[in-house]
């Protein structure tokens, strides 16, 4: 209830103007941690239709699967993250989005959450929180009322 | 350019490309006549309205460069056609020269780019220079006995077409021909188009004496160096009366001039410009007539319905699916209509699809004539006289094929020129025709289209290829002294291999082979090299008729569904475990006699096996490309289905083996076999490569 009342207060806050230009990111979660990306990169949420998986792609690479006519190309985020891999559950969704090449790339995550606007005051830019060695894929740590969230580059997530 | 619409400029680019690609058709086919000493005034004329209506087209678009050089060109080629200039292999090149100024233009203008502006003033002073040359002549026309009315109505071109062919001690003819009003056109066409054999019809007016009211009386004037005999026996008709016209016994005489009849072309003045406008009313008919019948498509959306048609693809499978089921259910009135229905759509369905890819279909003829310009000029660059025999260009195939088919052929024409066909006194001492021949031949063969590139040069010299193979340390010594021929002619695709030790501006530095191989295997195809020393190199390529739809097999390895391109596969045959013999630690069977080397798709591919595999019977896919054949082990054989290939992704180019993937119903996407990928990568072994004919046996 508390957290309800200061996100309330914060969406107000954001509303009178006095924090600057805000940003909305998705927000998902994946083995455990709450991710972001931001929402303008993001073409499209499926629920994963069959994939097809493809002998000696890379290892992030989980196969391909085609919507609607498109054949798209659908990466385990997981694996791009090196973070401890599972099985999918019915929640499991793909987001759709551009590679740097143009091509439509599908990110399997494990469960979407909601949308959130962070403004620039929210935002910690990776090199000041994490130190200099961190992945072209994280964009900052966002800490929306309180909230954990790992921010990604979406373009450099599904083009690495 | 003026802002116009995306679509007004992309018609506009399409158009102004097709009238260029016309008129350096006419150029070439000039270049060829010019050497073979014709002259073909069709052809000038035909130039000069290709032209003319690019500089009209230009206008309408404020295309500036454009139409700047149109107007420029079109005074030449006026010139050309009414004889003021005449016409060398120094003005073809100019010719040439604005051919590939219009091309580049063109993508300045499509990149919005205003480079290369000093080229075009170096072209703009020749066209000048030449068109400077022009001169005006005496005419040789009063030794006839033609009315002056008649030349007062001449236009331009025809006096001087008249004037050429006195000069050609041609005799002139009168026909005079009765048309049915009705099929006049066809008629007159094909009156022009037989006269083509004996000479030239010069112009044709009405008599204006016509016997019925559905015919018209023409009197056409012809020279000819055909005697009266030869043309009545060719052109002659009940409705067509055919007379000389004499030449004045002297010209200062024109008092001994025999009696005429009154003629057309004798009153011809008294029509005054009447059937000249009669005329051009007539053609201009004839061309508009020929453009509404022409729709450009971009193939993107031919590419769309393609894609629309393999979805209804599915539908139809659904369709199939459903009536079984109704069948299973006891319902079979119901079941045996929807059956009619699905066999009904099936039907339509494969007419829409072949349609479709017949709309895609282009013919060769399209790239050859660009790589006929670039025969002319390296040839000329060089300095190396060149017979480029073109067959087959009417051999069709899909259009993004022929697009991505120039760059490599060009490659290979320049290396034939620079490095096959030998310098013109080499080729006289070792007693072959001074002009080195280049033969480009395209033909179908089966779902294949086979094109050769074949030169009548020196050939590839194999010990000094391997030597240089040897010293780029792309195989050892040992190992070259175990190549088959075949094996060594393979090397000129491995990179950075050239035979001939200085770098020149035409090939470049071997540059091209291995590309070439790669742009081929892109398009689903192999290129295979034969070559005699001193009697001349033969390039062939095979490439599948169409990318966007084929016919596969279904096959099962391991946990995967697969499509193998059925136009890549031989035969399939069962396996038989017991036949397999081990050579130098591959696995092989014996087909027929022959020797063909196993590849097990399951463990090629590090694919998970099919958990019954043991017990279960197997197949062997006998996948053949030009001569390598392959077989392929794998778990079942479904069946042959219509594939459409869609390429994998640029995040997935680096994986090697596959063409690309397809939708095979149920949502499901099965990935697609690059065969020729698959040979080239087990019969290379990814290593030196070895003779597979001591194998044998």
């Amino acid at each position: 209830m508390a957290n309800l009342t200061q996100s309330t207060a914060s969406r107000l806050a954001r509303r009178i103007g006095d924090r600057g230009p805000v940003r909305e990111f998705l927000m998902f979660a994946l083995a455990g941690e709450l991710y972001g990306v931001e929402l303008t990169r993001i073409k499209e949420i499926l629920s994963p239709p069959p994939i097809t998986t493809v002998p000696r792609a890379p290892r992030n690479v989980v196969g391909v699967c085609s919507v609607r006519g498109l054949l798209v190309t659908v990466l385990d985020l997981r694996r791009t993250l090196h973070v401890e891999e599972r099985p999918l559950t019915r929640r499991g969704r793909i987001l759709l989005g551009a590679a740097e090449s143009g091509e439509v790339i599908g990110l399997l995550v494990d469960e979407v959450r909601h949308v959130v606007r962070l403004a620039a005051t929210e935002i910690e830019p990776a090199a000041s929180a994490l130190g200099g060695d961190v992945s072209e894929f994280v964009l900052g740590i966002g800490r929306p009322a309180g909230e954990f969230l790992i921010l990604l580059d979406l373009p450099s997530v599904v083009s690495g | 350019m003026a802002e116009l619409s995306d679509k007004a400029r992309e018609e506009f680019f399409s158009e102004a490309q097709e009238i260029i690609e016309t008129l350096s058709r006419n150029l070439l086919s000039l270049d060829s006549t010019i050497k073979a000493g014709i002259s073909d005034p069709s052809l000038i004329n035909e130039a000069f309205r290709a032209v003319h209506t690019l500089k009209g087209l230009a206008g309408l678009f404020g295309a500036v460069r454009l139409g700047a050089l149109s107007h420029r060109l079109e005074d030449v080629l006026d010139d050309l056609r009414l004889g003021r200039i005449n016409l060398g292999q120094e003005v073809l090149d100019v010719l040439f020269g604005a051919v590939e100024a219009y091309t580049r233009i063109l993508q300045a203008e499509k990149s919005d780019s205003d480079d290369d502006l000093d080229v075009d003033q170096q072209l703009f002073a020749e066209l000048e220079r030449i068109g400077a040359g022009a001169t005006q002549r005496e005419s040789p026309v009063a030794d006839y006995e033609l009315d002056p009315g008649l030349l007062a109505v001449l236009t331009e071109y025809e006096e001087h077409r008249l004037r050429a062919n006195i000069e050609l001690q041609m005799q002139l003819y009168r026909l005079r021909v009765q048309f049915d009003l009705s099929t006049i056109d066809k008629v007159l066409e094909e009156m022009k188009e037989r006269a083509k054999r004996h000479g030239e019809i010069i112009t044709y007016l009405p008599t204006g004496e016509a016997t019925s009211a559905d015919t018209i009386e023409l009197d056409l004037l012809m020279a000819s160096r055909d005697d009266l005999a030869t043309l009545i026996g060719s052109l002659g008709a009940d409705n067509v009366v055919i007379e000389e016209i004499p030449r004045r016994a002297r010209r200062s005489h024109p008092a001994t001039q025999p009696p005429r009849r009154p003629t057309a072309l004798g009153r011809a003045d008294s029509l005054g410009m009447q059937p000249d406008l009669e005329r051009v009313g007539i053609e201009q008919a004839a061309s508009l007539r020929s453009l509404t019948q022409t729709v450009r498509v971009d193939i993107r959306k031919l590419d769309h319905l393609m894609n629309i048609v393999g979805e209804l693809a599915i539908v139809r499978s659904a369709f199939g699916r459903v009536a079984e089921k109704l069948r299973g259910e006891g319902q079979r009135k119901l079941a045996a209509e929807l059956q009619r229905l699905h066999r009904n759509f099936d039907r339509r369905l494969g007419e829409m699809q072949d349609g479709i890819l017949e709309v895609r279909m282009v013919p060769l003829g399209q790239v050859f004539d660009r790589l006929a310009r670039v025969v002319r000029q390296i040839s000329r660059e060089v300095g190396k006289e060149i017979r480029l025999v073109i067959t087959g260009a009417e051999t069709e195939i899909d259009k993004l094929i022929v697009e991505e088919l120039s760059d490599p052929l060009m490659h290979m024409i320049r290396n034939a020129i620079d490095h096959g066909i030998e310098p013109g006194q080499g080729r006289v001492e070792v007693g072959k025709p001074l002009a080195g021949t280049i033969a480009l031949n395209a033909f179908q063969k089966g779902n294949h289209v086979m094109i050769e590139v074949e030169d009548d040069g020196r050939g590839i010299n194999l010990s000094k290829l391997t030597e240089k193979a040897i010293s780029l340390g792309k195989l050892t010594r040992s190992e070259a002294e175990e190549m088959s021929r075949d094996e060594m002619l393979a090397l000129i695709f491995l990179p950075g291999l050239s035979t001939r030790e200085s770098a020149d501006d035409v090939s470049g530095r071997g540059v091209g082979m291995d590309i070439v191989k790669t742009n081929i295997s892109k398009l689903g195809g192999v290129i295979d090299v034969h070559s005699e020393s001193g009697i001349g190199t033969k390039m062939t390529i095979t490439l599948p008729i169409t990318l966007a739809i084929v016919s596969a097999l279904l096959i099962q390895a391991g946990q995967h569904t697969l499509a193998m391109p059925l136009s890549s596969v031989s035969e399939a045959i069962a396996f038989d475990e017991g036949a397999v013999r081990l050579v130098d630690g591959r696995e092989v069977i014996t087909l027929r006699g022959q020797t063909l080397p196993l590849c097990r798709l399951d463990r090629l591919m590090e694919m998970e096996s099919a958990s019954d595999s043991a017990s279960r019977r197997r197949f062997v896919v006998v996948a053949a490309l030009g001569q390598r054949r392959l077989g392929l082990v794998v778990d079942f054989l479904y069946g042959q289905e219509d594939i459409v290939i869609k390429p994998l992704g640029k995040s997935l180019s680096g994986v090697r083996g596959f063409a690309g993937a397809t939708e095979l119903g149920d949502q499901r996407v099965g990935l697609v076999l690059d065969a020729a990928g698959l040979i080239e990568e087990v019969l290379a072994g990814g290593e030196a490569p070895r003779m597979l004919e001591r194998a044998s046996g």
